[in-house]
């Protein structure tokens, strides 16, 4: 009876869906090449990510206080040029080009949330016009060149951001750590604290959250601010990675990143929000992209199959939701 | 007062820049790629500066592949009564129309980058792709880098672009008689992508790659980290492509690629928009430019230097 109660609160979980796609789509990628789960395999998964994680992360707050930012895509490509610029061109020390990076972002951020609970316009239109902003600034800066980051050899900054290190087979990024670090702590706040559920009320009626006191508008501000400042680190920890800083980077992230989020469980109209949800709605798509590439699909069916799962996966969730429903 | 000083220092600018604009021709430099591509930084960066040493005019544009949009870009010329036009072809055919209109409107139109022979430009200034491709299969053929029943690796970023249609079709015309296998994978124009992807299929298919053709300046310069992430050492895989990126000239130089193709790409929009100040000048171009060299690691630091702008 016990066992069966201790099912029963699992499967009546929001996040149960999301959980069983993640290891039907294991089981079958290692079922036709065992090599998918092999340290290094592994690891060339993890290191890119959790990257779009980062970004993910502050998406699944944003969204549930009703909200949503297209423009994470732009700034996770605008704030490591802003930093090697600054860098590459002497004119500040590599932290302090990434504090001004973090500092312009949030400022986009602030920018964001101002115009959409100040002039109240939608956030599809606000965050789409910062889009264009930001990435043509990005691109009149640089002139179109890419910033060349190839010279972070042993500064500590670097290190702590993406540097790797290796247990047994697997090379371990530290970027990981910061997205585990980013995972607790929004989990936390979402689950644990006044915060989540001023996050939660704002999302959910926001009426009714302003006569209870809840400060709908500032709550949603500083949720644009930590979204773009999460990109920025996305991004500036990805040029580390990849050694390269592009005015181009980033392009249509925004899209996979609210399909991550949207698939972990939380709502789309906002009110409702799961961080393990998101956690992993972020590796059921990004395992898939790594997964159909190790069971050999063709190179240029690529985009079939992506866009086939992601459908397939969608109406499975739908499924698992109504029968979660039903059963609550 | 300041009102006054203020038109009389508006009058003298204006007296100042009177001569200058009677002089000055106005060209429009119409490209089909995207702001973004290294590779075509390098092309306006050669158009900047020959409207630098010459003193003309140049308005530059780009379309990232929109064939509309390109084509509203020339006849927006046309009607600006442009002394010239230098473009790239987004679309085989693409360029038919409004280059008729061009010369009906006696502007002179010279195409450069990516070839269309059928439309009737004044003349075509640089590389040729299908010959590229030939070139890059024919390199790995003649050093003993690959041999029949081999199969290579031909990432691109933009599978279906023209570019990397034509230089597959090269590619084929080698390998196909000597039944060497290939296959083209989708890398996407971003850079963390691309690496993602690139990891992702050599991993999967490391035993049976035995060389890898970049079809792009992005894909190509992307193998020392894609390699690196892998754990294959340089030289393990041979890899011929796209050489027009710092990073491409430093894996020629370090021994991750094998052999780069260099474009020209400042050369390429310096000699088209002098061809077309030639033919506004009256003296039409009677013949075509083909730019290019495939570099080894021997004359790798040429290129690095002219792209490091050292």
């Amino acid at each position: 009876m016990e066992h069966r109660s201790i099912v029963h609160r699992l499967v009546a979980k929001p996040e149960f869906g999301p959980l069983v796609l993640l290891v039907v789509e294991l089981a079958v990628f290692w079922a036709i090449n065992p090599e998918f789960l092999s340290p290094q395999n592994i690891s060339n998964t993890l290191a890119f990510t959790v990257e779009l994680g980062l970004i993910a992360l502050a998406m699944t707050l944003l969204m549930t206080s009703g909200e949503f930012d297209l423009s994470v895509g732009s700034v996770f490509g605008f704030a490591p040029v802003l930093m090697w610029t600054l860098f590459n061109s002497g004119a500040a020390p590599l932290e302090v080009g990434f504090v001004a990076a973090l500092a312009v972002a949030a400022l986009i951020g602030l920018v964001n949330g101002w115009f959409v609970t100040g002039l109240k316009i939608p956030s599809f239109l606000v965050t789409l016009g910062m889009l264009l902003v930001v990435r043509g600034t990005a691109l009149f800066i640089t002139d179109g060149f890419p910033q060349r980051t190839w010279n972070t050899g042993g500064n500590w900054l670097a290190w702590l951001l993406a540097g790797d290190f290796f247990v047994g087979g697997f090379r371990i990024y530290m970027s990981l750590f910061w997205f585990i670090a980013a995972a607790l702590a929004m989990g936390y706040v979402l689950n644990q604290t006044k915060a989540g559920n001023w996050i939660q009320a704002a999302g959910g009626n926001p009426g009714a959250a302003r006569a209870r006191g809840v400060r709908v508008g500032r709550t949603k501000i500083a949720l644009f601010v930590l979204s773009s400042m999460m990109a920025a680190l996305a991004g500036v920890i990805s040029s580390v990675r990849t050694s390269a800083a592009n005015p181009n980077s980033g392009t249509g992230y925004e899209l996979e990143v609210i399909a991550m989020v949207v698939i972990g469980g939380t709502a789309l109209s906002g009110g409702r929000g799961t961080i393990l949800g998101t956690v992993l709605g972020i590796f059921i798509l990004r395992v898939m992209r790594n997964g159909i590439v190790l069971i050999g699909v063709p190179g240029l069916a690529y985009n079939i199959f992506i866009g086939a799962i992601i459908l397939g996966m969608m109406a499975l969730h739908s499924w698992l939701e109504r029968r979660h429903q039903a059963g609550t | 007062m300041f009102r006054r000083l203020t038109l009389l220092l508006c009058g003298m600018l204006l007296a100042l820049a009177a001569p200058a604009a009677a002089q000055a021709k106005t060209f429009y430099w119409i490209s089909h790629g995207s702001p973004a591509d290294p590779v075509w930084t390098y092309f306006l960066a050669g158009a900047k500066q020959w409207a630098a040493d010459t003193g003309q005019t140049v308005n530059t544009s780009f379309h990232n592949g929109d064939v509309p949009s390109h084509q509203e870009a020339v006849r927006a010329a046309i009607a600006a009564k442009a002394d010239g036009i230098v473009t790239t072809s987004p679309d085989p055919g693409s360029l038919i129309e409004v280059v008729k209109e061009a010369k009906a409107a006696g502007i002179p139109i010279i195409n450069f980058n990516t070839p269309d022979p059928k439309a009737a430009f004044d003349a075509y200034v640089g590389g040729d792709n299908t010959t590229f491709g030939r070139h890059w299969a024919q390199y790995l053929v003649d050093k003993g880098l690959v041999k029949s029943g081999d199969f290579v690796w031909l990432p691109v970023e933009v599978p279906g672009a023209t570019y990397g249609v034509q230089e597959e079709e090269g590619i084929a015309s080698v390998f196909k008689p000597l039944e060497i296998t290939w296959e083209v994978t989708d890398s996407t124009l971003d850079q963390a992508e691309i690496i993602s992807r690139m990891v992702d299929y050599l991993t999967a298919n490391r035993t049976k790659i035995k060389a890898v053709i970049g079809l792009g300046d992005l894909v190509t310069g992307s193998i020392k980290r894609v390699f690196d992430q892998v754990g294959v050492k340089p030289g393990e895989i041979p890899v011929v492509g796209w050489g027009n990126s710092l990073d491409t000239t430093q894996e020629v130089l370090t021994g991750y690629v094998n052999a780069a193709q260099w474009q020209d790409p400042q050369a390429t929009s310096y000699v088209a928009l002098s061809l077309a100040a030639m033919a506004s000048g009256g003296v039409p171009p009677g013949f075509n430019v083909i730019t290019g060299a495939l570099y080894e690691k021997d004359t790798a630091a040429v290129y690095d230097k002219i792209l490091s702008g050292k």
